[in-house]
């Protein structure tokens, strides 16, 4: 098993430009920090239709009003939450969509760095086995340690949840074993985990030995567990 | 506080969400996907309303659960709709103060 850079085809290069924005670096930032109810603001404004910040502010009275912690450092990253997602919102439907694909790609990246250092985790990439025809989409996120690998694919939604990438983890994680090496396979999802157990149940393909990690959990992909 | 309870919010939030559904029901392919998630959500809400429907609901919560109406009300995009039949129920249960 062996990992190596993705083809820079056209469309991982416009798509390499919206990784680089420093703006998608800077919300994930916040999002990698944020409780599960501040990731749900980000989900909803950045899939909302208004982009007035005083009607997000009344949705969400455990972040704005008078039910909320009164921590000010929270009120702060509410806010700062709350502008960012705004920011893609106010961007056309093609941007807004490769932008929040690029910010979970990121907000798993900066966890997994968390727990396993920044220089193991790599964007991008593809994942060789001997005998095996490489796969034509990279993997969002990899792990490269001796022993341990991991690999990721990232949605927005539950809907993003197919037999493709199920297939493609799997697939992954069984060629892996044939080679007695250990591929942990998972997929991040920024939705509820209610939602993909249903798009899940759904699913022929094989996923009993790919992990979920969803807007609920995401904070496991730094700790021990992951 | 506001004169409704949790259940009349609820009620209002699930009259939008049905209006919600509808609307995603426009893409066939996800025509069972989508009744399936409103099932699995409507059930969530069924769970809070066994347990809090008859407690009061406060005027921020009122109004957050209205806004949330409002927002949805905007979608004329069947997909975007599929994205909100999520996320909705996941916004109104936090306003009410439960688990999503």
């Amino acid at each position: 098993m062996r990992f190596q850079d993705a083809a820079r085809d056209a469309r991982a290069v416009v798509y390499a430009g919206i990784q680089a924005d420093p703006a998608v670096a800077r919300t994930a930032s916040l999002l990698a920090d944020a409780t599960p109810v501040q990731r749900l603001l980000a989900r909803a404004v950045m899939n909302g239709e208004s982009i007035d910040p005083t009607g997000w502010r009344t949705m969400f009275p455990t972040l704005f009003g008078s039910s909320a912690t009164g921590d000010a450092a929270e009120l702060a990253r509410s806010e700062a939450i709350l502008e960012a997602s705004l920011a893609v919102a106010d961007r056309g439907d093609q941007v807004r969509s490769q932008v929040r694909g690029a910010l979970i790609e990121e907000v798993t990246a900066q966890l997994l760095a968390k727990r396993v250092g920044a220089d193991a985790v790599r964007r991008e990439r593809r994942i060789l086995f001997d005998g095996v025809p490489a796969e034509i989409h990279p993997y969002d996120v990899t792990v490269e340690r001796a022993g341990a690998a991991e690999a990721y694919d990232c949605k927005w939604g539950a809907r993003g949840i197919n037999a493709d990438v199920l297939h493609q983890l799997d697939d992954a994680r069984t060629h892996a074993r044939d080679e007695d090496e250990r591929l942990s396979v998972a997929l991040v999802v920024f939705d509820a985990q209610r939602s993909c157990d249903v798009r899940l149940d759904r699913q022929t393909a094989p996923h009993d030995g790919t992990t979920l990690f969803s807007l609920e959990t995401l904070d496991a992909l730094a700790g021990p567990g992951a | 506080m506001s004169a409704e309870t949790i259940r009349d919010a609820l009620d209002r939030a699930l009259d939008a969400y049905t209006v919600l559904s509808e609307l995603g029901e426009g893409i066939e392919d996800e025509w069972s996907y989508v009744n399936d998630l409103t099932d699995a959500w409507r059930t969530r809400f069924d769970e809070v309303l066994v347990r809090h429907g008859d407690d009061d609901a406060s005027d921020e919560t009122s109004q957050a659960i209205d806004q949330a109406i409002d927002e949805i009300q905007r979608i004329e995009d069947p997909h975007r709709a599929i994205d909100w039949l999520s996320t909705f129920p996941q916004i109104v249960l936090v306003a009410v103060g439960a688990r999503p």
